[in-house]
């Protein structure tokens, strides 16, 4: 301990060095039960699977039922926790256990401890702000009714278990002036200030004065690291440390009106107290002007934070834990996991990790493979984990303790080797497992169910007239056919095609053709040679492929009799698994799985039962689903209907056999031909995983609950994954099993059956400020939106969205309950650094495709093709969707040079409608799709180039196609570009006119998620909201509020803090409220 | 007719490849795949070394050829001539060798050369038909002694690990026991001299004690 710089976190670099002291109970890891050895012989009979399916939809099985609490409301007496030291904290109190880090013991209570409140209280020197000290914050159940702003009162309540000495209040009142003024002048008096803090606090002195001793060596790095700005590096202690944050605050007593105007985003202001590191960057805030109700002026649009520069990874913490596998496959929502429940109900974001098992590795950071051939691989007899950089081997290498459960196992004779002086093995460097975090184990038989199959690609083509007519036909056979030599799994890889309409085509590559048309007794003809090998039968199968098109081109029929082909497929793939790839272009009609049209009724929306147009109607696809799982097919769909073909149904096939949704509104070959054949392609031969399983387990105290994405839950925590690729991400929400974490560190450990390990450590914290530090916007917006989307198949659009707003707004207001002491005055919004970016996504997730509106702002199957999309997407395709890039393109196209390099495609431009210029070119690209923007008076020689002389025919007949020119080229090369750094979907490009409606709107509007579209709020109202909301002080409030508010109030009160709408009402009522508050108490 | 085709390393009992959708119709596929593996696992240890044999095992027959470190395992139904059976492993065999031949030792995975089954699957259908003119003169060629391939019955096979296994455990708990034995063989012993010369001693004892007061006192 005494070693231990008090304000850094100490986590241990190596924990392999430290032994856990704390860890010694025997109760077995909890998934060990199921677990065991349950990945290998796991081609089980999924009974549990088959079992869920009468459960709603989303994140099957037995974990349904704990969804609803991740949008519970927080416990009522939240808002008192800050304020008193939470209860809990004051268990960990002394600071004897050695593995305590040593800021904590004070930290819990720091965020309230004197220090900031003399400078409100006593406060003689500067103008009485604004608004009376005891503001909310100190309006908060305070033990006694004391007037407020009595120091030795809010000594008391502030640390009620360190019985401070009424003396120790002398002590603070010196330290007062010091804190008022903004740092520089501060240096030496801050040093007296010093000098009485350390007797002030016979609470501490104990615990402190030996780490006073030691410290010091440590500090003089550490210290003015920290704290840059503030100049003088003053003795070091401890004290110093925490205060550091506290004083180079901004002036506290400055009232806030200096701050009304634009003086955003305040990076120095740096909170209170508390975590004691690296304060100065912790948090961020906003002055949303001075007094209530007139802060529309007051807030500077152009400062609000705007993630310009793309998702950011958070660095903090690989620098952590250097041997942490990269941010690409795991990411956790914050990397410092509460060491305790009420702590973790205090942090009102999602507790979790988005996991993307196989995402694309740059080159050179390819992951490496091990094979551990005759010795089995090393893994925990009781957890089961596999062998990772965090294990720590002892006995001199005869043994190894597993970093999860904490058992320790013997080391295989064959895997032996010595210790060095410093406890690593001598052979670390010949033995990645042991050091990097992400590594491919070779699968030894025992842990194959069966041999590993062939890759099957098994197509179901509807081919009726309106598949025919929009060329779908014919470009999907095209595609399949350029693909053929490139399908993974050369020479075994067998295919197969079906084709229906009203009867059902099978093929078996004689080639003959055999038509069934008793769809109420399905049968396979020839079951043997429906499949053929595709090296064997190359030749037959391009010829038809070629001729698939003009098979059918007389074809008039209408009815699709999709179920019934369905049924044929899987007992043709049932052998093998496989990937199914279904092309459907209207509605089943015909035979089992019949949908009717529904989801044109716009009465439905607004009423309780406007979510079962979400879900699948039909329980059919879901049954369907669950046994093409257990026979480990995989399904793609490819919708294209113009008219509603119930993508919420058939959505279903795709979400539960871990497969993806594609669609193609209104499909036109001409125009959508290159998105269909990029995305079938990727589809077709990307690296694809078969017949994967996967599972996280993590350390003692914490189980992952929810599981969220596309897949079949076999067994409580086992994704079923019939095929997994890079595009795909998984969700998964934490929770604490004990109420109380006594670990030092928590570590995931990712493992795909085929098998892929990914390891990753986070540290266990007591302060909710860490967790705060550590937070991952980009994880955090990923299971938001995946969370919103399951709610939406339970519940009405509005009450998702409001779910978000309210989440976001609590854990912004408990973050400044943190931190609030002085900044409550000055009318800003603060949040912490790392979640500057929440509010603007959270706004974007509200106005995304699946959450948007109402009935008449998205198509429902768009909707839920969305939706489907999004609950697989990984995290920067996500964030990149929700902020779309917009980039100004005319400067650089104008600048006629040929090195395309030179261009700047990366300036990104606020997604408002002030960044479009009339006179420019803009291109939105979203990953989903290019719009191509031309302002009203743009040169005609721009438009001229790039789009020939009928440049001002309509826009929407025109597409983009390189002309002999070399601005052409040039935006040729950039749509180039721009779809390189982002293949996994093809980019269709759209062209738009400035004013030329309602292709403008649609297209582009709704994707300026940070104007005011239509009801939805723009960012600046969106911020004042929050602002607003967060400002009440607690739940009595909360409440009132939302009986104000104009929305309907729900029972479950707190879930619905619905004023997003009716802005001007909504100021109104906030207004009178904040006056009521204020006066009222 | 060819129920299952596995070709393996003798060395480790690493399954090397696999005829694709062997046991398609069989409901206890499963049951006989793990008899197979547990074969391949007692070859690995040493046991039954004789290069071909043939082992029954309820309606089916496993035949098996080991060359070069590799078993080449089938199992048909019993009716199935094994003349032909063991054609068709010599045949798989001759093509193994000279695809892969100088692969095997170095094969680290698994399965590894599970392309190979699409010409096990081929040749599969070839001797499909018993009574297709090809298969009818194989069976009437003399090429193998076919009969002097010795036949087994699974359970003996498998059972002879477990068997020396039993014996080991019998013969160490006899060496347990014989101790145990030993011991209270000793204890018994003592107790029967103490049971023996208990009550001289005490009659002696009481004598003495008799004497010692008697001279004390009178």
């Amino acid at each position: 301990m005494g070693t231990e710089s008090p304000n850094r976190p100490n986590y241990p670099i190596r924990p392999a060095g430290t032994p856990f002291a704390a860890q010694q109970s025997t109760t077995p890891f909890l998934s060990s039960g199921p677990v065991a050895g349950s990945e290998a012989s796991a081609f089980r009979p999924a009974h549990p699977a088959s079992s869920q399916f009468p459960t709603p939809p989303f994140s099957a099985g037995p974990l349904v039922g704990s969804e609803a609490p991740a949008f519970r409301p927080p416990p009522s007496s939240r808002s008192n926790e800050p304020v008193r030291p939470p209860p809990s904290s004051s268990s960990y109190g002394p600071p004897t256990s050695g593995f305590q880090r040593f800021p904590t013991p004070p930290v819990p209570s720091t965020g309230q401890v004197p220090p900031p409140r003399p400078s409100f209280t006593g406060q003689p020197v500067v103008p009485p702000p604004t608004r009376p000290p005891p503001g909310p914050v100190f309006s908060q159940p305070q033990p006694p009714s004391v007037p407020m702003g009595s120091p030795p009162q809010s000594i008391k309540t502030g640390q009620p278990n360190m019985n401070t000495p009424l003396s120790a209040d002398q002590h603070f009142f010196p330290s007062r002036p010091n804190a008022q003024p903004s740092s520089p002048p501060m240096g030496p008096s801050y040093a007296t200030a010093r000098g009485t803090f350390q007797p002030s606090f016979p609470g501490y002195a104990k615990s402190q004065s030996s780490s006073v001793a030691q410290a010091p060596p440590m500090q003089p790095a550490s210290f003015p690291l920290q704290q840059g700005s503030y100049a003088p590096p003053a003795p070091p202690t401890p004290f110093l440390a925490q205060q550091g944050g506290y004083v180079p605050g901004p002036p506290i007593s400055t009232p806030s009106g200096l701050y009304s105007g634009n003086q955003m985003q305040q990076r120095g202001i740096a909170p209170p107290l508390a975590t004691s590191q690296a304060l100065a960057e912790d948090f961020s805030s906003l002055s949303l002007g001075s007094v209530p109700g007139s802060f529309d002026a007051g807030l500077d649009t152009a400062a609000l934070p705007r993630p310009l520069d793309g998702d950011v990874e958070p660095k903090s913490f690989a620098e952590m834990y250097p041997m942490n596998c990269s941010s690409r496959y795991l990411r956790l929502t914050t990397s410092a996991i509460p060491n305790s429940q009420s702590l973790a109900s205090r942090w009102h974001l999602p507790i979790g990790a988005v996991v993307c098992p196989l995402a694309e590795a740059p080159a050179g950071e390819e992951v490496p493979i091990v094979n551990f051939a005759t010795t089995g691989i090393i893994r925990c007899r009781r957890c089961r984990t596999y062998v990772n950089p965090y294990v720590s081997f002892t006995d001199n290498g005869r043994k190894w303790r597993c970093n999860i459960c904490s058992l320790l196992n013997d080391v295989p004779s064959e895997y032996f080797a010595h210790l060095d002086a410093s406890g690593r093995r001598v052979d670390l460097e010949q033995r990645p497992e042991l050091v990097k975090g992400s590594v491919e184990f070779i699968a030894p038989a025992e842990y194959m169910v069966r041999p590993p199959m062939p890759p099957l690609y098994f197509f179901l083509i509807d081919v009726s007239i309106s598949a025919v007519q929009s060329g779908m036909l014919e470009v999907m056979a095209q595609t399949i056919k350029s693909c053929l030599d490139s399908l993974p799994g050369y020479p075994r890889t067998q295919i197969g095609f079906i084709t229906y309409d009203s009867t059902i085509h099978f093929y078996n590559m004689k080639p003959q053709m055999m038509v069934i048309s008793d769809l109420d007794d399905i049968f396979v003809p020839l079951p043997d040679d429906l499949l053929v090998n595709l090296s064997e039968s190359r030749t037959v199968v391009e010829t038809f492929l070629d001729s698939l098109p003009s098979m059918f081109q007389e074809n008039m029929n209408v009815e699709s009799a999709f179920g019934p082909a369905l049924k044929a497929a899987f007992m043709v793939m049932s052998q093998l698994g496989g990937k199914l790839l279904i092309f459907q272009n209207s509605l089943p009609s015909l035979g089992v799985g019949r949908l009717r049209l529904r989801g044109d009724d716009n009465r439905v929306y607004g009423t309780d039962k406007e979510h079962t147009l979400r879900a699948p109607e039909d329980p059919f696809y879901k049954q369907m689903a669950a046994d093409l799982t257990k026979y480990q097919i995989a399904v793609n769909i490819y919708a294209f209907s113009d008219k509603y073909t119930d993508i919420a149904s058939l959505g279903t096939l795709a979400k539960y056999t871990g497969g993806q949704v594609y669609y193609y509104p209104s499909f036109r070959s001409s125009i959508h031909k290159d998105k269909l054949r990029h995305e079938l392609t990727r589809d077709l031969t990307r690296e694809t995983a078969w017949e994967a399983v996967m599972r996280i387990r993590c350390g003692k105290g914490v189980r992952f609950t929810t599981y969220h994405g596309n897949f079949m839950l076999r067994s409580t925590d086992l994704l079923a994954l019939p095929a997994v690729d890079c595009d795909k991400a998984y969700a998964a929400q934490l929770s604490l099993e004990e109420t109380l974490l006594t670990t030092q560190t928590v570590y995931f450990q990712v493992a795909l059956l085929r098998i892929r390990v990914h390891t990753a450590a986070a540290p266990v914290v007591a302060d909710l400020g860490e967790m705060y530090r550590l937070a991952d916007t980009g994880a955090i917006v990923s299971l938001f939106s995946r969370l919103a989307i399951e709610k939406t198949l339970s519940s009405k659009l509005e009450d998702a969205r409001n779910a978000i707003q309210l989440r976001i707004v609590k854990a912004l207001r408990e973050y400044r309950n943190l931190y609030a002491v002085q900044h409550r005055l000055s009318g800003r919004m603060i949040y912490p650094e790392s979640l500057k970016f929440l509010p603007l996504y959270g706004l974007a997730l509200c106005k995304s495709t699946p959450l948007r509106g109402g009935y008449a702002d998205a198509q429902l199957d768009e909707r839920c093709a969305a939706a489907y999309t999004m609950m697989a997407l990984p995290v920067k395709n996500l964030l990149k969707l929700l902020y779309p890039n917009l980039v100004r393109l005319d400067d650089c196209l104008l600048k006629i040079s040929p090195q395309t390099e030179e261009f700047d495609i990366s300036k990104r431009l606020p997604l408002t409608a002030e960044s479009l210029d009339t006179r420019g070119l803009y291109i939105l690209d979203d990953g989903f799709r290019f719009v191509i923007w031309f302002g009203r008076s743009i040169s005609p020689d721009i438009t001229r180039n790039l789009l020939g002389e009928d440049f001002a025919t309509d826009y929407s007949k025109v597409s983009l196609s390189q002309r002999d020119n070399e601005m052409s080229r040039k935006l040729m090369r950039i749509l180039d570009k721009y779809r390189e750094s982002d293949p996994s979907y093809f980019q269709l490009c759209h062209l738009v006119r400035q004013g030329e409606q309602p292709r403008e709107g649609f297209f582009l509007l709704t994707s300026l998620v940070e104007d005011q579209v239509g009801g939805a709020n723009g960012y600046a109202d969106w911020m004042l909201l929050l602002f607003r909301q967060f400002h009440c002080p607690d739940d009595s409030t909360d409440r009132e509020l939302m009986l104000w508010s104009s929305e309907n109030v729900e029972a479950n009160n707190s879930c619905s803090s619905a004023h997003q709408m009716h802005g001007d009402f909504k100021f109104i009522n906030f207004k009178s409220l904040e006056a009521k508050v204020r006066y009222g108490r | 007719m060819v129920k299952l085709t596995v070709v393996a390393r003798v060395t480790d009992g690493l399954p090397l490849a696999e005829g694709l959708d062997d046991g398609r119709d069989m409901p206890d596929a499963d049951f006989y795949k793990q008899q197979a593996k547990a074969l391949f696992k007692n070859l690995s240890r040493g046991q039954n070394q004789p290069s071909r044999m043939s082992i029954e095992t309820g309606p089916y027959i496993f035949h098996y050829i080991i060359e070069g470190h590799v078993c080449y395992l089938t199992m048909c139904d019993r009716a199935y001539p094994k003349k032909l059976s063991f054609q068709y492993l010599e045949d798989i065999k001759n093509e193994f060798e000279r695809v892969y031949g100088n692969q095997i030792e170095t094969a680290a995975r698994p399965y590894a050369f599970i392309k190979f089954d699409t010409f096990m699957q081929k040749t599969k259908k070839l001797y499909q038909d018993t009574r297709t003119q090809r298969n009818i003169s194989k069976l009437n060629d003399e090429l193998y002694e076919v009969h002097q391939i010795m036949t087994r019955n699974v359970q003996e096979v498998l059972g002879v690990g477990e068997k020396l296994d039993q014996v080991s455990q019998m013969s160490s708990r006899l060496t347990s026991e014989s101790r145990v034995y030993a011991e209270k063989a000793k204890d018994l012993n003592r107790q029967a001299l103490i049971r023996k010369w208990a009550p001289v001693a005490v009659v002696l004892g009481v004598v003495f004690l008799l004497l010692w007061v008697r001279k004390k006192f009178w």
